[in-house]
């Protein structure tokens, strides 16, 4: 038997991230799995502060109104690769006697629209206008722990908790009312904020509500939701419930606070990404008003003004012990050097390992065989609005106000770090200006807390994009080694598939191959690394999709036909056929350097085509115009879905043509906005949208999942337009340099990989 | 510290601040006046687009002292109470954002392109943003939306014209 190519070292992974993270999601059984949530490091500070005493009170009133928490068991879900969020579901309500109702909810508003589509699944099971209904978000003292909003859960798990909790009020109301009427319950219904009956009989929900706190819970058949085809709101495109006031410029997002006292904090990292403080000098002539707090690497200034602050930190001599870092030119060696075996972990949501039949003995065994490699670089989140916080302490309880994606998280992370009991800490969480993943830890609130606990009083730390780029954790960069056998007729036999450092999530296949080996390998990294949208799906989708068109190519095969005879989902089927046909795939336009791509997916349970054409000139790639089929099952907001899917593709060329984290021995090279390029106006090609509406099947979240398929449909259309395979993303760097070596002279080029 | 005479969104006061302090700094935590944001310090990402003057202006860029005697508007006195600017009101039927983070700089910005360019064509109004980022995606809606309110202002400037004369 061959030995096996691919073999990693066993060396214990010395990134070693155990992590408050990992506590919180990985032992608690049937809790919520954030994506690859290993990926965080461990907390960088630890402040005791001792022990404290006083425990708040968890729930604040709610003020005027009916307050009803539901809580009951939860049964198994339905959908296999979604596990369930706890062993109950529980959610509060508030019914005021104006008719207004109040959800509260643990996700939060990032802008991809989770606060208008929790409003309509509250509108549509109290039958009230969405106008009637506001939401409590993310702020820990007031609402259940519905996890982080991430991995596009919001609509598989949030929507359908609301649903049914509301459902379940809902039967409480018309148990009541039928009670308080001597009548059956089978006769009311709910209409116009009221419970109706005979008569025109009508009880407000607010006086529901009341008598409903004394009600016995309705039996499971009568508190089903609403049936998606008597949906009235959900399915619906309601506007954004908070757009008045977001061209306003009115929001509050977290940078924006402003409490009475309030000072200004600034950290001091200093030039180098990972370095220890050796020296700190000039303190002594900083001004009076200034504060500097040093607490073994945490070094941070705090001041009565941002200018003072940021230039109090820029004029402290600090003296850095810098760590030397990875070579950018090795980083795959290293990857490969620190790398693990994959290993199966049952019932994980993104399994490291998913094995059928004998793939490395069907590769060898195969007439045809290909193997190939593709990688992907670093690159940041850049959300528009930097991490930010603001802090308070009174006494020992700590409040932090901080645009996050993980409220219940960020709470733990900050009573671990300063040491004292979760039920003191409260974090709210501000609608924030983006965060796609990058929003998740919890170091600017850690950091911001640190500083008011030295000053004694609020302080708001927002961090600089320089902060950004150096303190918070990138897309992890990724190596991808694919190889597949096929039988004569060009079918996929067997397929190994390696994934080293960036995850185990979109590993799985939408293909019928006989048998197969697809592998998440950890390793080492030197960059700070975690969550971002959609994450290693985009490598894995970017690695599978490439390595499926090379095989078309090769067979001189059409890249659908060629998918088609490997794909038995119907679903994907389809959504590819309607792609085809409205795209106007395989009509070239005849156009020197003009080619058209696509790659396909089932991605968080969303089936994904996705075709583009583009203009390839010299170096230079100009992306034309895009289609984007997508079915997520049931369309709950069809516009906010088309403005997510569109957005989602858009940012999704940055990271496939151009960006991406560089450095050198000890300094990031790419630390500002003028040094990583984003995809701007000009980068914009034309993006149709093709949804599929399946009422019957519920609804994928689909935040995500069209990050994956825009490299791999654009590497396609490279090679059909230049004839050169770019494997590397981001791919124009990677074009130039194969375009480069292609100009250099014999014996001057440098080893094909 | 001096003191400078500003005038923003129409009122006049006079600010005693630092000559390096940033008008961004000065409107966002002197004033209140927060809808103009900080994205990235060196006039990359438009987040802090104002206009001075009528010019679009990055605030993170221009100290409070360069602006002194200048008219300095933002996002905050756009709207009149009861109605929204229609380079607004085309944003929010266009729902042409997604965080909103760079909603009021993309606006500003529109305002003083429509000002000079009553009709811009789809390459001008991108031309004109190449400045702005938005990382949720929306530029295609923000196209759209400045379309449709170049086409609002120029019927209301048209309506305006034809009262004047009748």
């Amino acid at each position: 038997m061959p030995k096996r190519p691919f073999h990693p070292s066993d060396e214990p992974h010395p990134g070693g991230a155990k992590t408050a993270y990992r506590q919180r999601t990985e032992f608690e059984p049937g809790a919520l799995e954030p994506e690859r949530f290993e990926l965080f490091e461990a907390p960088r500070y630890e402040f005791g502060i001792g022990p404290a005493f006083s425990r708040r009170a968890f729930w604040q009133s709610a003020g005027a109104g009916i307050l009803l928490t539901v809580c009951f068991p939860l049964r198994a879900q339905k959908s296999g690769t979604v596990s369930s969020p706890g062993e109950e579901i529980s959610a509060r309500y508030l019914f005021e006697e104006s008719g207004s109702i109040t959800g509260f909810t643990g996700k939060v508003e990032l802008g991809q629209g989770s606060r208008t589509l929790l409003t309509q699944a509250v509108a549509e099971e109290f039958f009230v206008p969405v106008s009637q209904v506001s939401l409590v978000m993310g702020d820990t003292s007031r609402v259940p722990d519905d996890g982080g909003t991430w991995a596009s859960l919001t609509t598989p798990q949030t929507v359908p908790a609301v649903r049914a909790t509301a459902a379940f009020a809902r039967a409480l109301f018309l148990a009541a009312a039928a009670q308080a009427w001597g009548i059956g319950a089978g006769e009311l219904r709910l209409a116009d904020g009221a419970v109706a009956g005979p008569q025109n009989r009508r009880m407000p929900l607010f006086e529901a509500a009341k008598l409903a706190k004394e009600s016995a819970p309705p039996p499971p058949a009568e508190r089903k939701p609403v049936p998606p085809g008597e949906w009235k709101v959900l399915g619906q495109s309601v506007p954004p419930v908070r757009g008045r006031s977001i061209v306003t410029g009115a929001p509050i997002y977290a940078s924006d606070l402003r409490l009475p006292g309030m000072l200004f904090g600034a950290m001091v990292r200093g030039p180098h990404y990972k370095a220890k403080i050796e020296r700190i000098r000039g303190a002594e002539r900083l001004p009076a008003s200034v504060t500097v707090v040093h607490d073994g690497d945490f070094l941070g200034v705090v001041a009565p003004d941002a200018l003072t602050a940021r230039a109090a930190a820029q004029s402290l001599g600090v003296v850095w012990d810098a760590s030397t870092l990875v070579q950018e030119a090795k980083l795959v060696e290293h990857f490969k050097e620190s790398a693990r075996e994959p290993v199966f972990v049952e019932g994980a949501r993104y399994p490291a390992l998913l094995q059928k039949g004998d793939a490395y003995n069907g590769y060898f065994a195969a007439p045809r065989k290909l193997a190939t490699a593709y990688t992907t670089a670093y690159v940041a989140h850049v959300p528009l609005e930097t991490s930010s916080a603001v802090a308070v302490w009174e006494g020992d309880n700590l409040t932090v106000y901080y645009g996050c994606q993980a409220p219940f998280l960020t709470m733990e992370l900050l009573a671990k770090t300063f040491r004292i009991p979760e039920a003191n800490v409260r974090v709210v969480a501000s609608d924030t200006g983006s965060g796609f993943g990058g929003k998740q830890g919890g170091l600017v609130a850690v950091e911001a807390a640190r500083l008011a606990r030295e000053a004694g009083k609020p302080v708001k730390l927002c961090f600089t994009r320089d902060d950004e780029f150096q303190a918070n954790y990138f897309r992890p960069a990724a190596l991808v080694e694919v190889r597949s056998g096929a039988n004569p007729n060009g079918q996929i036999q067997a397929f190994d598939f390696h994934n080293y450092n960036s995850g185990a999530s979109g590993l799985p296949i939408p293909y019928n191959f006989p048998s197969y080996y697809l592998g998440y390998h950890p390793a080492a990294t030197p960059l700070r690394q975690g969550s971002y949208r959609a994450l290693a799906a985009v490598a894995n989708t970017f690695a599978r999709e490439l390595h499926m068109e090379e095989w078309a190519v090769g067979l001189r095969e059409d890249s659908i036909a060629f998918r088609l005879r490997h794909i038995d989902d119907a679903r994907l089927k389809e959504a590819i056929a309607r792609g085809a046909e409205k795209f106007g795939w395989g009509k070239g336009s005849g156009r020197p350097g003009v080619a058209q791509g696509m790659a396909c997916t089932i991605e968080k349970d969303a089936r994904l085509a996705f075709f583009v054409e583009l203009q390839a000139g010299g170096k230079d790639v100009k992306l034309l115009r895009a289609l984007m089929v997508f079915d997520p099952g049931a369309v709950l907001n069809p516009d906010n879905l088309r403005n997510q899917i569109t957005g989602n593709v858009i940012q999704a060329i940055g990271p496939a043509l151009f960006e991406q984290i560089q450095w050198d021995e000890t300094r990031l090279r790419t630390r500002r906005l003028s040094q990583y390029r984003l995809p701007r106006f000009s980068d914009v090609p034309e993006v149709e949208v093709e949804l599929i509406d399946r009422r019957e099947i519920p609804a994928a979240g689909a935040g995500e999942a069209p990050n994956t398929v825009v490299a791999p449909a654009i590497a396609a259309a490279i090679r059909r337009a230049t004839g050169i395979w770019v494997r590397d993303l981001p791919l124009l760097p990677a074009l130039a340099a194969a375009l480069d070596a292609r100009r250099a002279p014999r014996g001057q080029r440098p080893p094909a990989r | 510290m001096p003191v400078y005479r500003l005038t923003i969104n129409g009122t006049a006061r006079d600010v005693e601040t630092a000559e390096q302090t940033l008008l961004l700094d000065l409107l966002r935590d002197t004033l209140g006046l927060t809808g103009t944001k900080y994205g990235c310090g060196e006039g990359q990402c438009g987040a802090c687009t104002v206009l001075v003057a009528g010019k679009p202006v990055k605030a993170c860029l221009t100290t409070a002292s360069q602006v002194a005697g200048q008219p300095v508007e933002t996002i905050e006195a756009l709207a009149s109470p009861q109605q929204l600017h229609p380079i607004q009101d085309a944003f929010l039927s266009h729902a042409a954002f997604q965080c909103g983070f760079c909603t009021p700089g993309m606006i500003m910005a529109v305002k003083a392109l429509l000002t000079e360019t009553a009709s811009p064509s789809t390459e001008q109004i991108e031309e004109r943003l190449e400045g702005h980022i938005c990382r949720c995606g929306t530029h295609p809606r923000i196209v759209e939306a400045v379309k449709t309110a170049a086409k609002k202002i120029r019927a209301a400037n048209s309506a305006e014209e034809g009262n004047r004369r009748a």
